[in-house]
């Protein structure tokens, strides 16, 4: 089905990092900025979100740049700016991969305060990069929603969960670099330090999944309110639909149900009892990974609906 | 006096507005603007109307573009759809030729990044600049008629230009030039003296999928608007629909 498609892997695939991209710069220039409950780990977690953001980007938008009809003609895009999504978006690509390679280079020095002027800089640069990353999560999901004839894809709905997939994917890639890259050591304050992020991170992001959760009722259920077109195209992943295996089995039981439910099993003894955090490395690695899984598969079978749906009237 | 007679002639025109307006919009899609002096309505805005009882189904001005732009195997800029429908012995076959719409409002130009897509201003044909087209498929998508493809061989966005090359010679477009029944009728539909004016003026006419606000300008006498889902409706029968492209399905 999927080599019959005009928007192909190529593009799900640019979709869900570019998602990832703007995800991480948002969590790290939140954290620059003083946001949330971090300790000294804060600048370490920073650190990791401002490094990953530019490389899905670049990687997603060379794919769709060889996924064009001819790769070299991507340049016209930046001949003019229109009103069309695409259009704004190829500027928005443009600012992010900029910004958020100069954002990246001010955290290569280690330490925290490496001079006023680097942390000053680290500090505007992350202001640009609050909405740029934003304007990457939105603008992908205004991109395809900018189309009548595509039902499945005319949803304000769809604007929401892609910015709240985006943010629970950088909030995971960022996790993902905690558990691989920051081993506690032996030091206790360190350890309890990078417990205390880890909490605030395995939060947040539970709150995301759950949010996501709330928006892909929200869509089934107006769809199912609408009449002729919409509800037509929105029948696809309902049970017996087109895309209901990967909707229902990747995108809300893998993508969000499973690292939701790990998530709120080690936050919620702290959370309601007051108990000591304890973390575990399964989770810290294994939900991170499936909700990265459920972010692609999001992508794909939103993308896939959009395609193989349409007006039903002649 | 002048003054005056300036005045008159200024309420007739606006009378003769208001009666033309609400005539079209009882007989749907009938253009109704105001006429400029000398008869003719500004712009050339061109048209197309199929007369579906009388058309046969043949598939010449299918075969007669596919000639015209060497369109490549596979894909095509005009087609023609068969609808069957009913039950024997109550059955039925209709035919319903398609092609680009070159719609007033066309969503494809809306989301053209690099402005390869466009309306001509002279007379409102929607055409893809080669030149300037980065193969995106987003016109391809935003297209509510599945009007647009890529060129396999080109790798741009391709369709119905209404054969501009022609047109603008004085000629008809290639599939209304072939039609042995004479179905197809063009003209600028801004002009009330054109064939295609006074055809519509005198029938009623319908678009596709006018929901989707697209205001074509590729209108059809005697079209049946059947859709596959209507056997949802059972006193519609059996319905199927051969479109005659490498996409079984109707888009």
């Amino acid at each position: 089905m999927i080599e019959e498609l005009d928007w192909g892997l190529l593009v799900i695939g640019y979709l869900f990092l570019a998602g990832v991209g703007a995800g991480a710069i948002l969590v790290s220039a939140f954290l620059t900025l003083g946001a949330g409950e971090f300790g000294a780990s804060r600048f370490a977690i920073a650190r990791y979100g401002a490094f990953i953001a530019p490389l899905p980007v670049i990687v997603g938008t060379a794919m769709l740049v060889l996924e064009l009809g001819r790769p070299f003609r991507a340049l016209n895009l930046f001949k003019l700016i229109n009103l069309s999504p695409m259009s704004v978006g190829s500027w928005f690509v443009g600012v992010f991969i900029t910004v958020s390679l100069l954002y990246a280079l001010t955290f290569i020095p280690r330490a925290a305060g490496f001079g006023d002027r680097l942390n000053r800089a680290r500090r505007g640069l992350a202001w640009v990069c609050l909405p740029f990353g934003f304007a990457m999560a939105v603008y992908t999901a205004i991109l395809i929603g900018a189309m009548p004839a595509r039902p499945f894809w005319n949803s304000p709905a769809i604007v929401l969960l892609f910015v709240l997939s985006a943010l629970s994917g950088g909030v995971a890639s960022v996790m993902l670099a905690l558990a691989v890259f920051h081993k506690p050591g032996g030091n206790p304050a360190v350890a309890e330090d990078r417990d205390k992020s880890a909490h605030a991170l395995g939060s947040a992001d539970a709150m995301l999944l759950l949010g996501e959760l709330a928006i892909i009722l929200l869509f089934l259920l107006f769809a199912q309110l609408s009449i002729g077109s919409v509800r037509e195209a929105a029948s696809v992943i309902h049970a017996g639909g087109a895309l209901a295996a990967p909707f229902w089995g990747f995108v809300v039981l893998l993508g969000i149900l499973i690292p939701a439910g790990m998530e709120m099993g080690v936050i919620a003894p702290k959370l309601l009892s007051g108990k000591l955090f304890n973390s575990y490395r399964a989770v810290e690695i294994l939900a991170p990974v499936a909700i990265l899984i459920g972010g692609f598969a999001l992508r794909y079978v939103v993308v896939v609906a959009g395609q193989i749906t349409g007006p039903i009237s002649i | 006096m002048n003054k005056d007679r300036k005045t008159e002639i200024a309420r007739r025109r606006f009378l003769k507005g208001l009666v033309l307006g609400a005539g079209g919009s009882a007989v749907a899609a009938v253009p109704a603007l105001p006429r400029t002096p000398s008869g003719r309505l500004g712009k050339v805005r061109y048209g197309m109307l199929i007369d579906l009882r009388k058309c046969v189904g043949c598939q010449s001005c299918s075969v007669a573009c596919k000639s015209e732009f060497d369109v490549p195997l596979g894909v095509s800029r005009s087609w023609v759809e068969y609808v069957e429908k009913g039950v024997y012995p109550h059955v039925g076959r209709t035919f319903l030729p398609r092609l680009c719409n070159h719609c007033s409002d066309p969503p494809c130009v809306s989301v053209c990044p690099t402005g390869a897509t466009y309306k001509r201003e002279q007379d409102g044909i929607v055409v893809v600049d080669d030149g300037v087209c980065i193969g995106c498929k987003y016109c391809i998508l935003a297209c509510p008629y599945d009007a647009r493809f890529l060129n396999p061989v080109t790798r741009f966005a391709d369709k119905c230009d209404f054969c501009i090359h022609r047109v603008s010679k004085g000629l008809v477009p290639s599939c209304v030039n072939t039609c042995p029944a004479g179905a197809r009728i063009f003209g600028d539909l801004n002009d009330p003296g054109s064939q295609i004016s006074k055809t519509m003026a005198r029938n009623r006419v319908s678009v596709l999928r006018p929901e989707m606000g697209t205001q074509p300008n590729v209108y059809y006498i005697g079209a049946d608007h059947t859709e596959p889902g209507n056997v949802k409706r059972h006193e519609a029968g059996e319905v199927r629909v051969v479109t005659h492209r490498r996409d079984p399905e109707r888009r």
